[in-house]
């Protein structure tokens, strides 16, 4: 500690070194703590605004009925219209309204699994608020992530966002039957995400009618029932 | 729209601290962003120097670093700085998630991805 004296008085230095992410680190870790102590399996689902984040996740809790319990944290700007689609399909649905927030983060996932009932849960769908960019270094406390595009967003959208897929394991490509219409090669939007991400699971759907849903359950490889 | 909540926790941060330590004033502020953050360092600014007003922290100096992104390849054990692509068509550097020497995407990220507040000066009595 520096101290240096003025005839205000005395100006001293406080070294800080404080993480402004790391309270948030900290939360997502007692997260999937939590979700750990209780069997469940936990999904972080992040895509633009009308890229089909919850046309998938309706097919998904569709595909997964009777075999996996399933729930949804739905984020969201502000309106229950995607928690309502959800609970459509018979998933327990828990809306959070982020009152004009970007993103979703672990102080809310947290306060949103306070109010579920985790003993009988499998899986919970997190969909986190249709943005690309600023959900990036906000983990919530889920066990993997998925990115949701799709061909209506054009051929440059994986190569203008290439943080979000680095933290990805699964990609769904969605609206694939919009792909000629829009110009857009997927095979080519394939490969940029391979260039991140050699590793990434990715997946051709379309959320309308279900086709490459369960290549994306089989991608997601879900824990065992 | 990330810069407000990061900004509401640096304002919260330094005046928390600012009063543990019985301070009148807080003089200067460094904080450290890393450039893989995302973040918009003028946009922080702004909202940091918003929040401090009427508090013990206004008109405080304000001093940023902009962290380097740097890698480590697992494939060549190149250590360094990430390489970016500037195309003035996508409005910003993108940065490219492969090593530089042998395009291996087996990296790791090492730097870049951090927001931290250094240290502060603040006026005691």
């Amino acid at each position: 500690m520096k101290t240096m004296h003025t005839e205000e008085g005395k100006v001293i230095e406080i070294k800080m070194e404080t993480n402004l992410y790391g309270k948030n680190d900290d939360l997502a870790k007692k997260n999937i703590e939590l979700l750990n102590e209780h069997g469940i399996h936990a999904i972080d689902i992040l895509g633009s605004i009308g890229s089909g984040k919850t046309t998938i996740i309706q097919q998904l809790v569709t595909h997964l009925q009777g075999k996996y319990r399933t729930a949804a944290i739905a984020g969201d700007i502000t309106t229950t219209i995607d928690a309502d689609r959800i609970k459509e399909k018979g998933a327990t649905v828990l809306q959070i309204n982020t009152d004009g927030g970007c993103h979703l983060d672990a102080n809310m996932v947290k306060n949103a699994l306070s109010v579920i009932d985790l003993t009988n849960l499998d899986l919970i769908f997190v969909e986190n608020v249709g943005n690309l960019i600023c959900p990036g270094g906000w983990p919530v406390g889920t066990h993997q992530r998925m990115v949701v595009v799709s061909t209506t967003e054009g051929p440059y959208m994986i190569v203008k966002h290439p943080y979000i897929f680095q933290n990805a394991s699964v990609l769904a490509i969605n609206k694939i039957d919009m792909a000629d219409a829009m110009e857009v090669d997927v095979d080519q939007l394939k490969r940029d995400a391979f260039k991140i991400k050699p590793d990434l699971k990715v997946v051709f759907t379309n959320g309308r009618t279900g086709e490459g849903i369960p290549d994306l359950i089989e991608s997601l490889n879900l824990p065992d029932k | 729209m990330h810069e407000a909540a990061i900004s509401q926790s640096i304002v919260h941060t330094v005046l928390e601290e600012a009063e543990k330590q019985e301070a009148i004033k807080v003089e200067s502020v460094e904080i450290e962003i890393g450039e893989l953050t995302f973040l918009g360092i003028d946009q922080v600014e702004f909202w940091v120097k918003t929040n401090f007003e009427e508090t013990i922290a206004q008109g405080a100096t304000i001093h940023f670093k902009r962290v380097k992104a740097e890698i480590h390849c697992n494939a060549c054990e190149f250590q360094g700085a990430l390489a970016v692509k500037e195309d003035p068509g996508y409005h910003m550097n993108l940065p490219l998630f492969s090593c530089p020497k042998c395009e291996s995407s087996d990296i790791e990220i090492t730097q870049g991805k951090e927001a931290l507040i250094r240290r502060i000066h603040i006026l005691r009595q």
